[in-house]
């Protein structure tokens, strides 16, 4: 609401303090951290208390970018984050929108519910037990996979499957696929129910069956719904699903298990290397940064509508 | 209305049900796993029920102190957090929602800008420790008491109600905390319950604050228990189990125990579920209307 210059509205303090107590805690937790990426052009790693060596250490300006870049796990952790992201953009993203449209196509209403709460159970469960399950499910010793695979001829020997580096981004994009699946497309059935029933009618008059009234009424209507998840998760390139990947990593599948985000954890955490993880945090940021905005802007241009 | 049943839907009917079956499966499987004897699930072939009925897996996971410590705090941060966040949430987006406020648009950007932009987790630690927040309970607490995205849908669902109610409320004398407390929040049931569930499960779900922000081991959560059993786990059989944990009694299993802590993690979200489920998904819809 604009504040028009000579007739001022009376401000009303009330909700002013309420949606201050919000800008407040933005304030002290998320804009004071940023304030903090300072670190990142600082050479602060290893140092015993981080408070104190803020004010003591010297700038360094690009050196901790610099030395990310030229890092020889550089390589391989890019190509992990972001081809395990590709790969569930095209693999992972269309699923629940299939999954919505042939939840629609299905008449009793009954079976309808059930699924759709079943499926979306497994959301809620942290990732820490569905990967706990994932690894006793896929281990040699009893798991169930490797048994069936085993009754079935296909293998002969068991698998150790989460030692494997080969096997690790298959069962990332599988288990994330079964674990949300679900609540994924509850997006989608809600823009689903949205649709104008008017629209049906007249496809059906125009003597549409089932699968022309999808393609010519139900994908574009909630081709809006898809760009806006599309965008999000093109600006998560950089993004991994931490709980998931730290769950289900190990020193043997590393190679191909260390994502951004869990390096980030262990150059921070375990090696305290303060500065450099705070530039590559930063990095990391400043690219999602520049992907949403992008993004945003394209969909803006071609669509009429985009985020924000 | 046709009533005739195309086979078309009879093939995704059993589609269906087998999807839901695949989703259902992996829970199934761990429970009938932590029920079973150690050794002898380690024969295999465990899948819906225990061959050997025991429950001294449980009872090995219930010997371990970290358990018990783990569920105390994970109880009282899910309790305490989900109400504190909620209506703190409720509060500032009640407050957003109004026509009235001064610098609506400012600080609704203010608010978004920091859904796509972040210090990261050094400078974040680094303010926590200057709250003194690291290795404190609040740490679980405090910095979950507001959530942008969960604020935005609060404030659709209260754009949505009729302005009349805020007059009606504003004429008797009402003040804007009596007109949201005694007028807004009781009429937002279902956006509430979605709220508090998704704050209750993220509160009962997460362990990374408790990896990094405490050491002290009374602080740690049942989530962060069950992440060391696992890592432990996992990396024992990676290493071709030589070392055996010295915890392990004859008929018990490091995998079972394991499924034991598993099962008695997702308990309770197992037993609200089903009463629950409805509300959990009507959040999103309200934020898809404006979305």
């Amino acid at each position: 609401m604009e504040v028009r210059k000579g007739h001022r509205k009376r401000i009303n303090y009330s909700v002013f303090i309420m949606a201050m107590l919000g800008v407040i805690f933005l304030v002290v937790f998320c804009y004071m951290p940023m304030l903090g990426i300072i670190i990142g052009f600082k050479d602060m790693d290893y140092a015993m208390n981080i408070s104190r060596a803020l004010g003591t250490s010297k700038f360094v300006g690009f050196q901790n970018f610099k030395a990310f870049l030229n890092d020889p796990d550089f390589k391989a952790i890019m190509t992990n984050t972001i081809g395990l992201n590709v790969l569930q953009l095209i693999i992972s993203f269309p699923v629940p929108i299939i999954f919505a449209l042939l939840l629609n196509e299905l008449s009793f209403e009954r079976l309808k519910k059930i699924v759709q709460s079943v499926t979306y159970f497994p959301y809620f469960i942290s990732w820490v037990v569905f990967g706990g399950i994932l690894i006793g499910l896929l281990s040699p010793e009893g798991g169930a996979v490797n048994q069936v695979l085993r009754s079935l001829h296909i293998i002969a020997e068991p698998i150790a499957f989460t030692s494997k580096p080969e096997y690790f981004w298959g069962i990332v994009i599988v288990s994330a696929i079964i674990k949300g699946l679900g609540w994924g497309a509850v997006i989608y059935i809600a823009a689903i129910a949205g649709i104008d029933p008017s629209l049906y009618d007249a496809a059906r008059i125009d003597g549409a069956g089932r699968f022309q009234k999808t393609v010519y009424v139900t994908i574009p209507c909630i081709t809006g719904t898809i760009v806006v998840m599309l965008l999000l998760a093109v600006s998560g390139l950089l993004s991994s699903n931490f709980d998931q990947i730290f769950v289900l990593q190990n020193p043997l599948n590393i190679s191909k298990s260390e994502v951004l985000d869990t390096y980030i954890y262990k150059i921070g955490v375990a090696q305290r290397r303060y500065s450099f993880t705070t530039a590559v945090g930063l990095f990391k940021s400043i690219i999602s940064l520049i992907l949403i905005s992008l993004g945003n802007f394209i969909s803006n241009k071609l669509l009429g509508r985009g985020l924000y | 209305m046709k009533k005739k049943i195309e086979p078309f839907e009879v093939i995704v009917s059993i589609f269906m049900i087998l999807i839901s079956l695949i989703c259902i499966f992996p829970f199934i499987y761990v429970l009938a796993g932590s029920l079973n004897e150690g050794m002898d699930y380690m024969r295999g072939g465990i899948y819906f029920f225990p061959r050997k009925l025991s429950f001294d897996n449980y009872r090995m996971v219930f010997n371990d102190k970290r358990l018990l410590i783990g569920i105390k705090n994970t109880c009282l941060r899910t309790v305490i957090g989900t109400v504190t966040g909620t209506y703190f949430t409720a509060l500032v987006a009640y407050g957003m929602s109004r026509k009235d406020l001064i610098f609506r648009k400012q600080i609704y950007w203010f608010n978004i800008f920091t859904m796509f932009f972040g210090g990261g987790m050094i400078p974040t630690y680094l303010v926590f420790s200057k709250l003194h927040l690291i290795n404190s309970f609040l740490v679980y607490i405090i910095p979950s008491l507001y959530s942008v995205f969960n604020m935005i849908i609060f404030s659709n669902f209260y754009n949505e109600i009729p302005e009349e109610i805020h007059e009606a409320g504003a004429i008797d004398g009402a003040s804007e905390w009596q007109i949201f407390y005694k007028l807004y929040l009781p009429s937002s049931g279902p956006v509430l319950a979605t709220i508090a569930l998704w704050i209750g499960v993220f509160h009962w779900n997460s362990f990374f604050d408790s990896m990094v922000y405490t050491s002290n081991s009374n602080l740690q959560t049942l989530q962060l228990f069950l992440v060391k059993l696992i890592k432990e786990a996992s990396m024992a059989e990676g290493e071709a189990a030589t070392k055996v944990p010295a915890q392990v009694v004859r008929t018990t299993s490091i995998t079972t125990i394991r499924y034991a802590a598993i099962v008695i993690n997702m308990l309770p979200v197992l037993f609200v579920f089903p009463f629950v489920q409805k509300y959990l998904s009507k959040g999103v819809i309200i934020g898809a209307v404006k979305g």
